[in-house]
């Protein structure tokens, strides 16, 4: 157990159930900038020895226990970076555990059944709990929303578009990261393996700017996938329609040194293009471009990033200073991904029975 | 003394193809015809609206020893192609985009052509977005489109209409190497009309943004790659007078474009789509 004094003003603690990269190389950078409101007091990872030099580079507790964690009464939040299919289960063992808030990554469960159960117990708990959908919490970004008026309601094309070298070239810009995950030499013959990185694809990248997508998407519950390409090494692409948006989803991950990462809301006489930062290093925020017709208006950069935001966003509601996040539109963000994942896996299958029936069809 | 020549056509055409100001920048060539009467002019100028191959025909029967067509929807060219190399007449294309000379450029000069065609063996994706204003019909913008990547990109595998409407399309293909190719047009005033070319490869790629030429702001190609960052050579030249210098260069050399050949594949294709 940690032990802290507990002064009034003393900075709220954080936990952490895993220490892999997002952890090392994303969420310490982030709190090393706000050491006047938060700090980390306990790192739980399955591994002890990451565990220890994790937690022993910001002076916290280290462990392999998750009770242990959850039982620490230094710590008011917990942060939940483990891998995704452990996350709804410590969701509800940190919200049982009767902390101040829970942030969970992306995606904070695998199904619907999960997403209701979490609902649940942060409702009967009434611990808030916020989904790490950084871009949400980007200052360019929140700026837009304050500014963007009707635009929600013109829009008629949606597009996101994403081009990242391998995530270890901007780690290493962020920290000096252990236990980087073993990277594999895929067999693209296999259809297992192709629906496996489309199922990543969706649920572990464009994941970050769904929730961007779904508030200009008024009839989001009618989405439907018109058609997916993987693309090699990493990425996709993928066409979907709602009865009244056009949404095109792009994905690159290859060796470049250069990243890309926009997102695009287009109507008639308005747009809203947003250019975000690179996750890992802390180069500030999006720049948001608000166009009507010939005239624009730029929001940004501003000095720091959505995951500086979101941990802002979290001291704040763990305060009582911000209102927690309504739960509905986190179990909204996540069945639309869901249900683009689902329905994008499904239809991998026809995906490759097409590359090989259209090879050497020549336009 | 530079050879001048004389250029005729109906008000709408020479509307369509800005000419008047692009013969303007390139006066020691071209001029207006004498009284404007077309029987008595080298370059004969029509718009490429229904129909434009067998007006095209008719005129070079007449005599012209040019024709610039003005936007011209795909249509089949096999009759006016043989038509022109009987008569010797040059006959050059003025397309909104993929006559830009960023795309294809000079003998010898870097342009989008050489860029995109030299990084397709390690491609991943091709992804173009083409916007234009509300109102314009999808279908057009297709072909405006397709040819402009058609121009650079090379042979496109099992192209199809992934989804289209009233406010665009979205379409899919294969480039050579198997890598997906994706295309979407957005009807919009809110960007800039032109088209975007994003060939993403194994270390990094091409971006080529092509403007509408109803100014001479540049195209940009951009070469990325482990040596970093490479902007061609920007060209201050609308789409239209590229086309019209092109002329110039045949009619001085006796020579004949090859635009028709290249216009029969963005037909033979565009005849396989349509946005509905």
């Amino acid at each position: 157990m940690s032990q802290h004094a507990a002064p009034a003003d003393r900075p709220l603690g954080v936990g952490f159930l895993g220490a892999g990269p997002v952890t090392q190389a994303i969420h310490l950078p982030a709190l090393a900038r706000l050491q006047d409101i938060l700090e980390v007091r306990h790192v739980m990872d399955v591994d002890a020895a990451v565990a220890s030099s994790v937690a022993a580079r910001v002076g916290a507790v280290a462990g392999t226990s998750i009770d242990a964690l959850l039982a620490d009464p230094g710590v008011d939040i917990v942060a939940i970076c483990s891998p995704h299919q452990f996350h709804a289960d410590q969701v509800i063992a940190a919200c049982r555990a009767g902390k101040k808030a829970v942030l969970c990554e992306k995606p904070f469960a695998m199904n619907g059944e999960e997403a209701a159960r979490i609902s649940a117990v942060s409702a009967e708990t009434g611990v808030p709990i916020i989904v790490g959908a950084m871009h949400t919490f980007d200052p360019g970004w929140l700026a837009a929303e304050q500014n963007w008026a009707d635009l929600p309601e013109q829009v008629h094309t949606i597009r996101s578009s994403i081009v990242l070298p391998p995530n270890a070239r901007f780690e290493d810009f962020a920290t000096e990261i252990i236990t980087r995950p073993a990277a594999g030499q895929p067999d693209y013959a296999d259809i297992e393996v192709i629906k496996a990185a489309l199922q990543g694809g969706v649920m572990g990248l464009a994941i970050h700017d769904l929730p961007l997508v779904r508030r200009f998407t008024p009839d989001f519950e009618q989405i439907e996938v018109r058609h997916v390409f993987h693309v090699r090494p990493f990425g996709y692409a993928i066409s979907l329609r709602t009865p009244t948006r056009v949404i095109e989803l792009r994905a690159v991950m290859n060796s470049t040194w250069k990243p890309e990462w926009i997102f695009e809301a287009i109507g008639d006489d308005a747009a809203l293009h947003i250019n975000f930062t690179p996750s890992y290093v802390q180069a500030g925020s999006a720049v948001a471009t608000i166009t009507r017709g010939t005239e624009s208006s730029i929001f940004g950069p501003y000095g720091h990033n959505g995951y500086e935001g979101e941990w802002r966003e979290l001291a704040g509601i763990a305060n009582g200073h911000r209102p927690a996040p309504s739960a509905r539109a986190l179990i909204d963000d996540l069945t639309f991904a869901l249900a683009i994942a689902d329905t994008t896996v499904a239809g991998a299958a026809a995906l490759h029975a097409d590359a090989a029936n259209t090879a050497g069809v020549s336009a | 003394m530079s050879a001048h020549f004389t250029v005729w056509g109906p008000p709408e055409a020479l509307a369509a193809g800005a000419v008047s100001q692009t013969m303007a920048s390139l006066p020691a060539t071209f001029g207006p015809a004498a009284d404007n009467q077309p029987g008595v002019a080298d370059v004969l100028v029509i718009a490429g609206g229904p129909g434009w191959t067998a007006e095209a025909t008719r005129a070079i029967a007449a005599g012209a020893r040019g024709m610039v067509v003005a936007n011209p929807l795909p249509e089949a060219t096999a009759e006016l192609a043989a038509a022109a190399d009987a008569a010797g007449t040059a006959v050059v294309l003025d397309l909104r985009w993929a006559s830009n000379a960023a795309l294809v450029g000079d003998a010898g000069d870097p342009d989008a052509r050489d860029a995109v065609r030299g990084a397709l063996g390690t491609a991943s994706l091709l992804d173009s977005v083409a916007s234009a204003a509300p109102g314009t019909n999808p279908q057009q913008l297709l072909g405006e489109h397709l040819a402009a990547l058609l121009a650079v990109c090379g042979p496109l595998h099992g192209v199809r209409v992934l989804a289209g409407g009233s406010v665009g399309y979205t379409l899919g293909g294969r480039l050579a190497n198997g890598a997906p190719f994706t295309a979407q047009g957005v009807l919009t005033a809110a960007r800039p009309c032109g088209v975007d070319i994003r060939l993403y490869t194994a270390d990094g790629g091409v971006a080529v943004h092509v403007p509408d030429p109803d100014a001479a702001w540049p195209a940009e190609v951009r070469v990325t790659g482990a040596h970093g960052e490479l902007l061609l050579p920007t060209l201050y030249e609308t789409a239209h007078r590229s086309v019209w210098r092109r002329l110039k260069e045949h009619l001085r050399a006796g020579t004949r474009p090859d635009d028709l050949a290249g216009f029969a594949r963005l037909t033979d294709l565009y005849a396989t789509l349509a946005v509905t």
